[in-house]
């Protein structure tokens, strides 16, 4: 028995020098999933709010911009500010699905504008 | 689902009429044979509201984050079940219960 509980100690300082981060990956996935799911509908919906605003090149770039960084502090907030309990890092949550949403706002953005001001 | 759902709904229908009142504020502006400057001042306020709405829907609908952290409360319950594989119920302990029992009923 002594033996044993010495050999337990033993393994848990050797896993505290070792320090590999343990983490859950399907919750990972989980979460990640959920912020793409937010960026993908906001930026759609940030799409069309610039296309209805007759926003063009530059300002509605700016505008997609804001929209995202109103979305990180979004997902911040509800994620409580404590990343490390949901995510790798704290710039999977500024960054993640940026770029693919930046394409569902272009096209969404040159719709609405088509509709509301050319046509 | 829920709450979320109906006022992301929602404000994806107050988008659509703030999007019809510029169409029509547009053919207004070519009656009156004037410039578009800018949306008027009920549009601005629709957007701002279905901007705040979707914003709202797109933050619950998608469900909570989950813990990545093996220490926390719920993931000790949901890692059980991944071993269940490697747990065998069907060894010679099984008789050594009943004996057990029979004992205990006596």
């Amino acid at each position: 028995m002594a033996g044993y509980s010495s050999n337990a100690s033993e393994k848990k300082s050797s896993d505290a020098v070792d320090d590999l981060p343990i983490l859950n990956a399907e919750n990972l996935q989980n979460n990640l999933k959920i912020i793409y799911y937010s960026r993908t509908f906001l930026s759609i919906i940030g799409g069309v709010i610039a296309g209805i605003l007759g926003f063009t090149s530059l300002t509605g770039f700016i505008f997609y911009f804001l929209v995202m960084a109103i979305t990180s502090i979004g997902l911040a907030a509800k994620a409580g500010f404590s990343f490390h309990s949901y995510f790798e890092s704290w710039n999977q949550i500024l960054l993640d699905g940026f770029l693919s949403g930046l394409m569902s706002f272009v096209l969404f953005w040159t719709f609405a504008y088509d509709i509301v001001h050319i046509f | 689902m829920g709450v979320g759902f109906v006022v992301g709904v929602f404000g994806v229908l107050i988008l659509a009429h703030a999007a019809y009142s510029t169409i029509q504020y547009r053919s207004l502006l070519k009656i009156m044979q004037e410039e578009f400057a800018g949306p008027p001042f009920n549009v601005a306020i629709e957007l701002v509201l279905g901007l705040v709405l979707s914003m709202w829907a797109a933050l619950t609908v998608p469900g909570k984050f989950l813990s990545i952290n093996p220490e926390s409360e719920e993931n000790r319950i949901v890692s059980l079940p991944a071993n269940l594989d490697f747990m065998v119920f069907n060894h010679r302990g099984k008789l050594f219960s009943q004996q057990l029992d029979l004992k205990l009923k006596h």
